[in-house]
């Protein structure tokens, strides 16, 4: 079973490339664990501020001798920055019985393995398919790496943000399209 | 494989918070966008919310959330090191805060 806490002492120590390794492997499931407040919390911006207080409290977390607790300890995190989000709001809290059914997952299953080459490959040669519009949209997006708004993206490649959005919407459906054809399930492989 | 889109669509998706839904290309619009990992931060470095997000119905909201499951999984696939542009993100502003 892979335990993401085989990072914590290089994490606790400061080491942010071993926190990108731990979170290569928790982020699918911390993000699940938001699933319940997706209508009413902005699931992104509470996920990204849940994994920079992670990043703060790992040099002070005590691991409790079972596997994976430091993504334990985010999924309890993640669902705090969720309900402070929603009281924030004036929204009422919602009845979370996901949280313990999140944290059993983390307990039972593992986290998502490493990169798969052969994955990436089949999914690059779709990509090198792509007409030049939709090819530059989604490149664009992927370069940023979460750095920059739509509207600079669109803006540096001549488009109106609508558009940028469209050429985007096309590009990753034209990619699923293929991926279908090679017998590669998005939702199953990717998940 | 399909014709790109050229850059004569309409600008300005977007429907009023609590308000009906908006049309069709705008709503698909504010998905595509509140799906995407960029974030702003306010003054006081809390990261904000997206704005499409906020103009998306519940229903929309969820569409969202499901659409950035499957996108952060794409760009995890295909970034060597298994990050997805979250991941970068975070990583970004751990390192921007360490380094001054």
């Amino acid at each position: 079973m892979i335990d993401l806490d085989d990072h914590l002492p290089a994490i606790a120590a400061g080491d942010a490339a071993a926190f990108g390794r731990w979170l290569a492997g928790a982020e699918p499931r911390l993000r699940l664990s938001l699933r319940a407040y997706a209508a009413r919390v902005d699931t992104e911006a509470a996920l990204q501020e849940a994994l920079l207080r992670v990043w703060q409290v790992a040099p002070r977390h005590a691991p409790d001798g079972r596997p994976n607790s430091l993504l334990r300890l985010g999924i309890r995190v993640a669902r705090n920055v969720a309900i402070d989000e929603l009281r924030r709001c004036r929204v009422a809290p919602m009845d979370d019985a996901g949280l313990e059914q999140a944290l059993a997952a983390a307990e039972a299953g593992p986290p998502r393995a490493g990169p798969d080459p052969l994955l990436r490959r089949v999914i690059e040669e779709c990509r090198d398919k792509l007409p030049g519009k939709p090819a530059e949209a989604l490149a664009a997006r992927l370069a940023a790496a979460g750095a920059e708004p739509d509207e600079e993206l669109a803006a540096r490649l001549g488009m109106r943000t609508n558009t940028f959005l469209q050429n985007f919407t096309r590009a990753r459906k034209l990619l699923a399209e293929c991926l279908e054809r090679r017998n590669v399930d998005l939702g199953a492989e990717l998940a | 494989m399909s014709d790109p889109v050229d850059d004569e669509a309409d600008e300005g998706a977007g429907g009023a918070e609590g308000g009906a839904p908006p049309p069709g290309d705008d709503r698909a619009a504010l998905i595509e966008a509140a799906a995407g990992a960029y974030r702003a931060r306010d003054p006081l470095g809390a990261i904000r919310s997206h704005p499409a997000w906020h103009d998306l119905d519940e229903a929309g909201r969820e569409e969202a959330f499901e659409r950035a499951r499957s996108l952060r999984a794409l760009e995890a696939a295909l970034d060597p090191d298994g990050l997805s542009a979250t991941a970068r993100a975070v990583l970004a502003r751990i390192r921007a805060a360490r380094d001054g």
